[in-house]
């Protein structure tokens, strides 16, 4: 008898041609990215010095991209400000099960973290996550353009991001008798998937948001948003701004779309990270642009501003609101105290990443919750019946 | 008095517990009990530290441990200590019974550590001794010279209760001079 043997497993051998091909095209984009990245440089020197020209340009123009506000000379480097003795870094991360439509009942569950660790002669760290069920029509359903929709993994996903700003206000009052104290958020402070919401959604979700910012201020304790490995490129897009030879660049009316290539592209494909690991040591952080994403316009007082800085081990960008961006004292204590919490983590802030590892829900939780809530339902002699696809994908039979 | 451990893992033969602090464990060879209702006694005799999630090692930082409880404080939430515990003896309803105890401490059971009386008891008789050296998996000859070492001195160094002691162990070793000899060495 002859027996085949066909596997289950991804195909190894025709995706190491694949994987091949790609790296021997990469080798070639690498030095095309070297010649951009000086190009990009000279540019940043060369409008530092009539950076005022520039913003003016930049405000005037109407580009397809999102395109930095510009305050003050593009290549300035910050120097890392002293740290201070003692401090109190607050976060929260959360993660989530989505409803399972082959599980016994809907419902979805999210697990908010918290995260205080105190720094100096008092040094103390407190770690948790509560997790909260969710299975009321007024959980599982939304409000989208006057229509009841169910929540699905973006609206879920969003009510998490809100419950853990909450979580921070919540931190941040504890620890208001604290010195120096910082909220960290893993990635983005920009809530830019709103945008496409429809206005009533929106504006129910802006709501908390902003009281959360208004709270914050309030008390005095900086929020800031942290990525890694960021590939914006806003800072690049204002200089193409700067290399386009009209005196205001409107892209839906660009008279040089005939020409082979655009006086704006040479620089075009390089992100902002790029061009600041050239630029800043370790320590130090570019000057601080001006968000231009849409969504911004509803957050008032609390428009989203950012900066580069390098932590060490890579370039990262730092999101916080107007009012930390325009008050030196604060935004130095962001500069050093992100820092400082990036070098304890060891490239990463430290309680950003344990917010991460309290609020994580592994595999093996997630069965295991599906598992409790069928066996309460056994025992109280509720009757339910299991999708076939899910019993399938449970046990799979051979 | 403020309890030392916390069961989370129990079995007819001994218990796992965990103390409240990272580092803060009873010694190897301290007698301890648990608050349930019918107290189990024993031996400590393991201590392990180390992370409290399976996936997580713990990582050099090259500090001194004060340092980094005032620049890493996270760690110490994040690490664990639990000591195991060989069962000896358990009391009943009006008396110590020197045998295993017929129902394991409950999870989340408090452990202490004996009093002064509650360990001359258990020490009284060479039942602890013979506990120690039917037992696999533990450090025997160790425990030995640790929990006699104990019971001598909460006695204040009770010759005559050393040489009987050491005649039982000469009983249980009589076919292993080398060992014997060994332990006693330690022990006096």
């Amino acid at each position: 008898m002859c027996v085949i043997f066909s596997s289950a497993v991804l195909n190894l051998h025709v995706l190491k041609s694949q994987i091949d091909t790609m790296i021997e095209e990469r080798k070639d984009f690498a030095d095309e990215l070297a010649a951009k990245i000086e190009l990009a440089k000279s540019e940043l020197k060369h409008k530092s010095d009539n950076w005022e020209e520039l913003s003016h340009k930049v405000e005037n123009s109407k580009t397809s991209w999102l395109v930095a506000g510009i305050s003050s000379p593009l290549n300035s480097a910050s120097p890392l400000p002293v740290r201070p003795p003692c401090y109190t870094a607050i976060s929260s991360d959360g993660s989530q099960i989505f409803p399972d439509r082959h599980q016994a009942l809907p419902c979805y569950l999210l697990n908010i973290s918290s995260v205080t660790l105190t720094y100096g002669e008092n040094g103390e760290a407190f770690l948790g996550s509560d997790p909260t069920l969710y299975y009321s029509d007024e959980d599982r359903f939304a409000t989208w353009g006057g229509k009841k929709v169910p929540a699905d993994a973006e609206i879920i996903s969003l009510k998490r991001t809100l419950m853990e700003f909450e979580r921070i206000l919540t931190l941040a009052k504890e620890n208001e008798a604290r010195e120096n104290v910082i909220a960290l958020c893993d990635g983005t402070l920009i809530l830019w998937r709103l945008e496409a919401a429809p206005p009533d959604f929106r504006d129910k979700a802006m709501e908390p948001f902003i009281r959360v910012m208004d709270r914050l201020r309030d008390l005095r304790i900086p929020i800031l948003g942290y990525i890694s490995f960021p590939g914006s490129t806003d800072v690049i897009n204002a200089l193409r701004v700067g290399l386009c030879p009209e005196k205001i660049s409107l892209c839906n009316q660009c008279p040089y779309t005939d020409l082979p290539e655009l006086p704006c592209s040479p620089i075009e494909g390089l992100t902002d990270r790029f061009l600041f690991s050239t630029i800043l040591k370790p320590g130090e952080a570019s000057p601080v642009f001006k968000s231009s994403s849409k969504i911004l316009d509803t957050y008032g007082d609390h428009h989203i501003h950012f900066f580069y800085i390098n932590i060490g081990e890579e370039i990262a960008r730092i999101e916080i609101p107007e009012w930390v961006a325009l008050d030196s004292e604060l935004l130095a204590c962001v500069h050093t105290l992100i820092f400082d919490q990036a070098k304890k983590g060891k490239g990463y802030p430290v309680s950003i990443a344990e917010a991460h590892e309290q609020a994580v829900v592994k595999g093996k939780d997630r069965d295991f919750f599906f598992d409790l809530v069928r066996e309460v339902l056994v025992k109280s002699d509720v009757k339910v019946s299991v999708s076939r696809k899910g019993l399938s994908k449970r046990v799979p039979g051979v | 008095m403020k309890h030392i451990g916390e069961v989370v893992e129990s079995s007819t033969k001994g218990f796992i517990a965990r103390s409240p602090r990272v580092g803060e464990s009873p010694a190897f060879g301290t007698f301890v009990r648990t608050d349930t209702e019918y107290p189990v006694y024993g031996l400590v005799y393991e201590i392990i530290t180390g992370s409290k999630e399976p996936g997580r090692k713990p990582t050099t930082y090259d500090m001194s441990i004060a340092e980094l409880r005032r620049e890493q404080p996270q760690i110490f939430e994040l690490l664990k200590t639990e000591f195991h515990v060989l069962t000896l003896a358990y009391r009943d309803t009006d008396s110590t019974r020197f045998t295993l105890s017929p129902i394991p401490p409950p999870i989340h059971s408090f452990v202490y550590e004996c009093s002064d009386d509650e360990k001359i008891e258990l020490s009284t008789e060479d039942f602890f001794l013979r506990s120690i050296v039917s037992s696999s998996n533990v450090p025997v000859d160790d425990l030995i010279v640790s929990s006699l070492y104990n019971a001598q001195v909460v006695r204040k160094d009770d010759a005559h209760y050393m040489v009987r002691m050491g005649k039982s162990l000469s009983r249980f070793f009589r076919d292993d001079y080398e060992r014997l000899s060994s332990i006693l060495r330690r022990v006096l």
